[in-house]
């Protein structure tokens, strides 16, 4: 079997190593910040006892000798918006993270069993994958000055870059990410990123 | 050559190492595929090859991992190339005792329901691997690093119905022990024993450390030789060169405890080369071989968990039959699946172990809802399944697409029966029930239903089908019409366990047109018990059960420290207390959402005023109370939503209460998430808002072709659809389905909404009305009605 994961790292966390961002969280659920109730209490903690924090990352160089062009070692992409973020970057980090498959099912499970709690479910595990994107990025930056965050999907960076991206970083192998046709990951609570590294 | 099925009963043969490891050193560049070297630079897989088989190994995967039509228009070329360096390089080294193993990896892709790639796809993508790969003369079918135990199936199913050859499957373990998608070995090893694998095991991702941690389990269940490919640990990189962290010395070393512990086959994967092999072989060629024996075990799985029917009773849901359930048949009869999937859960809720699924009604197609339902189920509960149809074709389908090893239901003691059935379970693998009756009908006594048993037993060994296997039910009639029905069950249920295999009944049939039945159940359940028996189908909701089951393994020493007992009792307890909160008003219940309480004051209310009064006098006013808090922002979704969904469930009351001819149907509503769209959140909010204010809702789920929409608001004469869209690039199909909506029918009024959409948009795609939030959706709607 051929695996390419020499180079990969994985990260994991257990669920209440993760501050869950009460900003994004009071985003999702259209709430504000002082939301608190049984409801969202019974939610959280069904949701933690399910997670499975999960990373897999990799540190590469990029190459940005010709205009709006990032080439790395998996692709090269045509990029304005990419481009203009990885300006002063050699070297990038591409990472995938993702909540796990159950909490895929749980969610197909609360959609036919309540949807209050689904909607509160669905609110946390999104801002639970974020907020564990930035757990990520906060050990990856850790001594080194990075560029913000950046996805395909985001501007004119296309999401078709999703695929040589996870199949870069193995994540079928490494995460259990898989593509669908219309490129939307499974499991459904999962974020890939570039984040440069600027020196 | 001896065929190699033989040779791993008798001794322990070695796998080779990694391949794609390996080539990065040759020179494989990363992105490069490695199964491109057959045709461009064979020599070197040859080179390869020949190196683990000078260093002792019997079986070589051939380069062929990735390979599959799907990711390769050459994959037949690949797999020929793949086979015939294989082939030359046993040639080469001339040895006896050496296997081509045709190496089969997963797709890459995830399968329906949670994916998108269809089962019988991924089983036709696979059947062309392995026809290409038996025509090149493979010795045998590797299947390998799957992480999916519905992948895994898939592509045991193409091996076996395209070719004759052994065999061999692994799957990939995390840390936790368990596949990606939650499978343990328990549930791997239940489901490929089922279908026949000749060895089964695991690979890849883990180092022998960590497998060493796991291997127990499978010497715990498995009757067949287990295979152990592991990792040489743990790659780090290392001055720009990745490294793993274990080393030959080390490797071997544990693969030595490995195979104290049972593994029977042994190789490597990822990291490690020819000197992993050689030093593992010289440490346990010497060791005496013990190949697993036949475990004595019942199991059956889902995709996650086996469950093992032993000394601890089992409990099979009996909700999802739409004999004497109204409201089922009617589901079923609209293809109401979201009512099923509920029974489900609330009886997953309940603590039963299987959950029994009948779909049989004679106006439907049973087999179509029967693999509706069972995929339905596997995506919302983790339990296992009994498949139970009177219809062989519907066994054998929803066999075919079961994920996991099902428990079936049934055969019983009729040559038509034994003859159909028996074939379907020797192919797919699944617990069978068996009911003692046969052309002469059910035997009034216990010999003569045991002697059924006997001759079921007999037959399905015929098939390889082992005892372990069958559960006999020996049939519970009712006592009203036969007063010693009981008497002679019981008496059975010992004869049977006697016969060395398990037992089931369904439970609920002993007290059919008996006052209070729950009583006599619940007593014959204890006596069951006592007499040796092992599964009841019963009804969870049946308190009384419930009492019984867990009262006796209490007593039976099957719940240590009374635990499991104790938090039963204490959940009811919790019940009790819940209903202390309902005695606030309805008003109040709704408000704050508070679910029991509301059903109990909609029932007290009910008793002194009429159900109309109820809806337009408690519930409606408390929902316009939350809706106007959640409009004015001092309320918040979330509220809003429990609101709603009490709200519901008051209402369900209430409906019980009104004839059915003087149900109110005329405000009702179509709602979709347009074509291409699968978000659902949004419109299903607006739904559940829509139903606590007493709209008939025609939800016609997500990804909704235009078509349908329309056909379906013609069909219910409904002028008013809603239609939701989240991404932008489905607002284009929002705006085709307006215009079809339209065109054909100038009085239909359609509101939109979502997150991609505002005022000006709407206006501009031609929508009637923009809903800025749920509420705003609802009180447009009501408008409507109101005229």
């Amino acid at each position: 079997m051929f695996v390419q994961k020499g180079d990969i790292k994985i990260i994991t966390a257990k669920a209440e190593e993760i501050r869950i961002n009460q900003n994004e969280l009071a985003l999702r659920l259209k709430t504000g910040r002082e939301y608190e109730s049984e409801l969202l209490e019974k939610c959280r903690k069904r949701f933690n006892e399910t997670v499975s924090y999960r990373c897999a990352c990799i540190r590469i160089p990029v190459d940005l000798s010709e205009e709006n062009v990032c080439k790395f070692d998996f692709a090269q992409v045509h990029s304005k918006n990419l481009y203009r973020n990885l300006q002063g970057c050699k070297e990038v980090f591409v990472l995938a993270v993702t909540t796990g498959i159950a909490v895929d099912r749980l969610l197909a499970r609360l959609n036919i069993t309540s949807q209050a709690e689904h909607f509160v479910t669905d609110g946390l595990s999104s801002a639970a994958i974020e907020s564990f994107c930035d757990y990520v990025s906060d050990i990856l930056s850790e001594n080194l000055k990075c560029a913000s965050r950046f996805s395909a999907g985001y501007g004119d960076f296309s999401i078709e870059f999703q695929k040589p991206l996870l199949e870069r970083l193995s994540a079928a192998e490494t995460l259990g990410i898989t593509l669908n046709s219309a490129y939307l990951m499974t499991p459904v609570k999962s974020i890939t990123a570039i984040m440069g590294i600027k020196l | 050559m001896k065929n190699i099925r033989e040779l791993i009963k008798e001794k322990r043969v070695y796998f080779d190492g990694g391949t794609g490891t390996v080539l990065q050193k040759k020179g494989l560049q990363p992105g490069e595929a490695p199964e491109t070297w057959n045709i461009t630079q064979p020599h070197k897989i040859v080179t390869l090859h020949k190196s683990y088989l000078k260093a002792g190994a019997n079986i070589l995967k051939t380069n062929t991992f990735g390979v599959n039509r799907t990711k390769f228009l050459n994959y037949a070329e690949l797999i020929r190339k793949g086979i015939e360096c294989a082939k030359k390089a046993v040639e080469e080294v001339g040895e006896s005792e050496k296997y081509i193993a045709f190496d089969m990896g997963p797709t890459g892709k995830l399968l329906e329901p949670l994916g998108d790639l269809a089962f019988e796809e991924a089983v036709s993508i696979f059947a062309d691997n392995v026809k290409a790969a038996a025509e090149c003369g493979a010795d045998l079918i590797l299947i390998e690093t799957m992480n999916d135990s519905y992948e895994t199936k898939a592509a045991v199913l193409a091996a076996k119905e395209n070719c004759d050859l052994p065999i061999f499957v692994t799957n990939v373990y995390d840390g936790t022990g368990k596949l990606m998608t939650g499978a343990n070995p328990a549930a791997m090893i239940a489901m490929l024993e089922g279908l026949g694998v000749d060895a089964l095991g695991m690979n890849c991702s883990l180092g022998p450390d960590k497998m060493l941690e796991i291997i127990d389990e499978f010497a715990k269940y498995s009757s067949v030789p287990i295979i152990v490919n592991p990792n040489a640990g743990l790659p780090e990189v290392v001055d720009g060169e990745t490294v793993f962290n274990i080393g030959a010395e080390e490797f071997s070393d544990y693969m030595v405890q490995l195979a104290e512990h049972g593994a029977s086959i042994l190789g490597g994967c990822c990291g490690t080369t020819p000197e992993f092999i050689k030093k593992t072989i010289e440490k346990t060629k010497s060791m005496p071989y013990e190949c697993p024996t036949y475990k004595d075990i019942t199991m059956v799985s889902s995709y996650t968990h086996s469950v093992i029917v032993d000394k601890n009773p089992i409990l099979i849901g009996e909700r999802i039959n739409p004999t004497g359930k109204p409201k089922l048949k009617e589901a079923l009869r609209t293809g109401d699946l979201n009512y099923v999937l509920n029974e489900a859960v609330r009886q997953a809720d309940k603590n039963v172990h299987i959950l029994d699924v009948n779909v049989g009604l004679p106006e439907i197609d049973e087999t179509e809802m029967m693999k509706k339902c069972i995929s339905g189920i596997q995506a919302v509960t983790d339990l296992p399944l009994q498949i139970d149809s009177t219809k062989f074709e519907t066994l054998e389908q929803a066999m075919r697409i079961y994920n996991g090893k099902p428990l079936v239901n049934s055969v019983n003691g009729t040559e038509e029966s034994l003859k159909n059935v028996l074939p379907i379970v020797q192919k797919y693998g699944g617990g069978l029930i068996a009911l003692t009756i046969d052309e002469k009908g059910i035997p009034d006594n216990a010999p003569d239903r045991a002697k059924i048993a006997e001759k079921i037993i007999a037959r399905a060994a015929e098939y390889g089908i082992s005892k372990r296997e069958i559960i006999v039910d020996p049939l519970a009639l009712t006592i009203s019409s036969n007063p010693e029905s009981a008497v002679v069950t019981l008496e059975s249920i010992r004869l049977i366990r006697a016969l060395g295999v398990k037992t089931s009944l369904g439970i609920s049939n002993i007290s059919f047109g008996l006052p209070q039945r729950n009583l006599v159940t619940s007593t014959f359940y204890a006596n069951a018990l006592q007499s040796g028996l092992n599964c009841a189908i019963m009804n969870p909701f049946a308190e009384e059960m419930m009492n019984v089951y867990y009262a006796y393994r209490a007593l039976n020493c099957l719940d240590t420290g009374c635990v499991d007992y104790i938090n039963y009792a204490s959940a009811i307890q919790g019940v009790a207390k819940t209903d202390v909160k309902s005695e606030e008003t309805l008003h109040v219940c709704i408000v704050k959402g508070l679910k029991e309480g509301a059903v109990t004051q909609t029932k007290k209310l009910l008793e002194s005023i009429s159900p109309l009064d109820v809806i337009n006098k408690h519930i409606v006013p408390a929902l316009n109370e939350i809706g106007t808090a959640f409009e004015q922002k001092k309320a918040y979704l979330p509220q809003l939503l429990m609101s709603a969904e009490t709200a519901s469930l008051s209402f369900e009351e209430v409906k019980k209460k009104i004839p059915k001819d003087q149900t109110d149907t005329s405000k009702a509503i179509v709602l979709a998430t347009v074509k291409g769209d699968i978000h659902d959140i949004g419109k299903n909010i607006v739904k559940v808002l829509m139903e606590s204010y007493g709209f008939t809702v025609y939800d016609l789920g997500r990804d909704v072709p235009p078509e349908k929409i329309l056909e379906c608001a013609l069909e219910h004469n409904c002028k008013l659809v809603g239609l939701s869209a989240l991404m932008t690039t489905t607002v284009p199909s929002m705006a085709e389905t307006i215009k079809l909506l339209n065109k054909t029918d100038k009085s239909i009024v359609t509101m939109v909404g979502g997150a991609v959409l505002n005022q000006e948009y709407a206006d501009m795609i031609g929508a009637d009305f923009y809903g800025a939030d749920a509420m705003d959706s609802v009180r447009f709607a009501e408008k409507f009605y109101a005229g």
